[in-house]
């Protein structure tokens, strides 16, 4: 199962991968397009409704993204059954957490053997991530303003220091860095107090 | 000494690759000998790593929400798209759909394989036992049509063979006789006319090839159906033999009208190679499931008992025995004579001038005498009907 092994692989399947990682966003967008009937049936046909398929795609779109982005994806198989393969399991795992029996999936044929596809690795490296951010929403909703809006305006809309000083009225960029650090301190306390408590 | 926002700032400025040569190789040099600081770093470096993962995840959720609405947004002026109206099954393009309505649409995608499941077992279920039901019951009631059993008499095979093969060795020597085809059925039939016409039950003479009269002097007549009545279970022979020369005058007289109940009545019939008599009242003026082509007797009659005469004490034809009811204690069943009467007169209106007149008798010689004188002239007129198929 190694990247070498892109036999299975489409040519358009690598380009889509390559354009992926490089960042456009029009590639995405016509890989999103592209399997969205396919999961969206799935789903469907398994007593799921429109904006559960969504949920589900739209998460298992993300696994697939974050890998390529990462460039940690194993692809041993099409994208399209790989992007099944996540998809089912992301449902069948809902499935179960609401049904109290048994839950067998209707599959479509064609998807195969959707087992070795690597997905399931990839899952559970997913879902510790999304335990991650989790705990990482949590903190920072703990943490208060302004530090909280500081500390989303440089590390996730990637403002720069100059903006958040005028911003939040510092009088110059060293003040509003130390300020920063001195909340990258405090989050640190509660992201790892909740984190590191938990068990994996 | 520095706190641990400064040791921020140092760390953030090392990442960047901000530090100049001897502070950057200062700080490295401590990471590798301090374990706490190493710790801190790392712990600094996991923190804005998962502040930048989140960032970024959070912007492709928000990219991959902008590209589904824009595929739906895309989709939807060329068709009515299900992802539009969230109608998973309809076609028609609905206004609305009221809350109910679309939740049972919702059950009805999600259960659907499973309740035409339940749906075709009910309905397998319900038709197999109805079928067993009623398999069950036939088997069980076969002999007869639901307790109705006609009365004529399979030969049997077996004694006719034994006594074939008792008289081949008795006459050893000469050639060995054919065994005398004694016929498959038999039933009994009674002069009708004069002329060589007979009655016998329908059934008697059902799928027959040939018939064969045998009458109490084992003289033997050729004859052929002339006529069957399946509803009222009749049928009329004439003896077809050149040298047949009529029976002369009947001693009884068929009577047109209905006889009454609680009358009494006897038979004559052939159940076996002899003629049987039997008496009985007539019970009801209705036969098997209240058909009113028939009357109930309470005659003991046996299989070959079919297409006898029914008498009353003055010896006037009533009925033609046909039947009898297998789950009730004696009760026969005799077609009434009024429908045999009709019968007749309907053939001679058919066939008015034909070669061989219908000349019922009307007036009985019977009435006043005693049974056994009654029976010693009517048993001349009561033949066996045989058979071959």
């Amino acid at each position: 199962m190694s990247r070498g092994n892109s036999s299975s692989l489409t040519p358009t399947d690598d380009a889509l991968i390559a354009a992926i990682r490089s960042g456009d966003e029009r590639a995405l967008a016509h890989l999103y397009r592209l399997h969205w009937p396919m999961v969206s049936h799935f789903v469907l046909q398994n007593s799921g409704l429109e904006d559960d398929a969504q949920d589900v795609y739209q998460e298992g779109v993300m696994v697939f993204y974050e890998k390529v982005r990462d460039g940690s994806l194993e692809l041993s198989c099409q994208i399209k059954t790989y992007l099944y393969a996540v998809c089912r399991r992301l449902w069948l795992k809902r499935l179960t957490s609401k049904s109290r029996f048994g839950v067998r999936l209707l599959d479509d044929e064609e998807h195969g053997p959707y087992l070795n596809t690597g997905a399931e690795d990839d899952l559970l490296a997913a879902e510790e991530q999304d335990r991650r951010f989790a705990t990482m929403s949590e903190a920072l909703n703990h943490l208060g303003e302004p530090c909280r809006s500081l500390l989303e305006g440089f590390y996730l809309l990637d403002k720069s220091m100059q903006d958040l000083t005028a911003e939040f009225g510092y009088t110059n960029a060293d003040n509003a860095k130390n300020q920063k650090y001195k909340c990258l301190v405090r989050l640190k306390k509660l992201f790892f107090a909740h984190y590191k408590e938990e068990p994996i | 000494m520095m706190t641990e926002a400064d040791y921020y700032a140092l760390f953030e400025a090392y990442a960047h690759g901000e530090l100049a040569g001897p502070a950057r190789a200062n700080l490295e040099a401590r990471l590798a000998a301090d374990p706490a600081l190493a710790l801190r770093y790392a712990d600094f470096t996991e923190m804005t790593g998962t502040l930048r993962a989140y960032g970024q995840r959070q912007q492709a959720r928000q990219q991959l929400r902008g590209i589904h609405a824009a595929m739906l947004a895309a989709d939807a002026p060329e068709e009515i798209t299900p992802t539009e109206t969230k109608l998973t099954h309809s076609v028609n393009p609905m206004l609305r759909i009221s809350r109910t309505e679309r939740r049972l649409r919702e059950f009805w995608s999600g259960h659907r394989a499973t309740v035409g499941v339940a749906a075709s077992v009910a309905i397998l279920a319900v038709f197999a036992t109805l079928l067993g039901l009623d398999l069950w019951r036939s088997y069980k009631t076969e002999p007869s049509l639901y307790g109705y059993q006609a009365l004529r008499r399979e030969m049997a095979k077996l004694q006719r063979s034994q006594r074939a093969l008792k008289e081949s060795i008795l006459t050893q020597g000469p050639l060995p006789t054919p065994a005398v085809n004694n016929g498959k059925f038999s039933g009994t039939g009674f002069a009708l006319t004069s002329e060589g016409y007979l009655v016998t039950s329908y059934h008697v003479i059902q799928g027959a090839d040939s018939l064969l009269i045998e009458g109490r002097d084992r003289q033997r007549y050729h004859a052929e159906p002339v006529y069957s009545d399946i509803k009222h279970d009749l049928a009329i022979l004439r003896i077809t033999d050149k040298k047949f020369a009529g029976f002369g005058r009947l001693p009884y007289a068929i009577k047109s009208g209905q006889a009454d109940l609680g009358e009494r009545v006897f038979t004559l019939g052939y159940p076996r190679e002899d003629v049987v008599y039997g008496e009985g009242a007539l019970s009801a003026r209705s036969g098997f499931e209240g058909d009113t082509a028939f009357y109930q007797v309470s005659i003991p009659v046996n299989p070959g008992n079919s297409g006898g005469p029914l008498l009353d004490e003055r010896g006037n034809l009533i009925g033609v025995v046909s039947g009898r009811q297998n789950d009730a204690q004696s009760a026969a069943f005799a077609t009434k004579s009024s429908y045999l009467v009709r019968l007749v007169d309907s053939l001679a209106a058919a066939k008015p001038a034909a070669a061989y007149p219908y000349h019922l008798p009307h007036y009985g010689q019977l009435a006043g005498s005693g049974r056994p004188q009654q029976l010693k002239k009517l048993q001349d007129y009561v033949f066996v009907v045989k058979v071959f198929e």
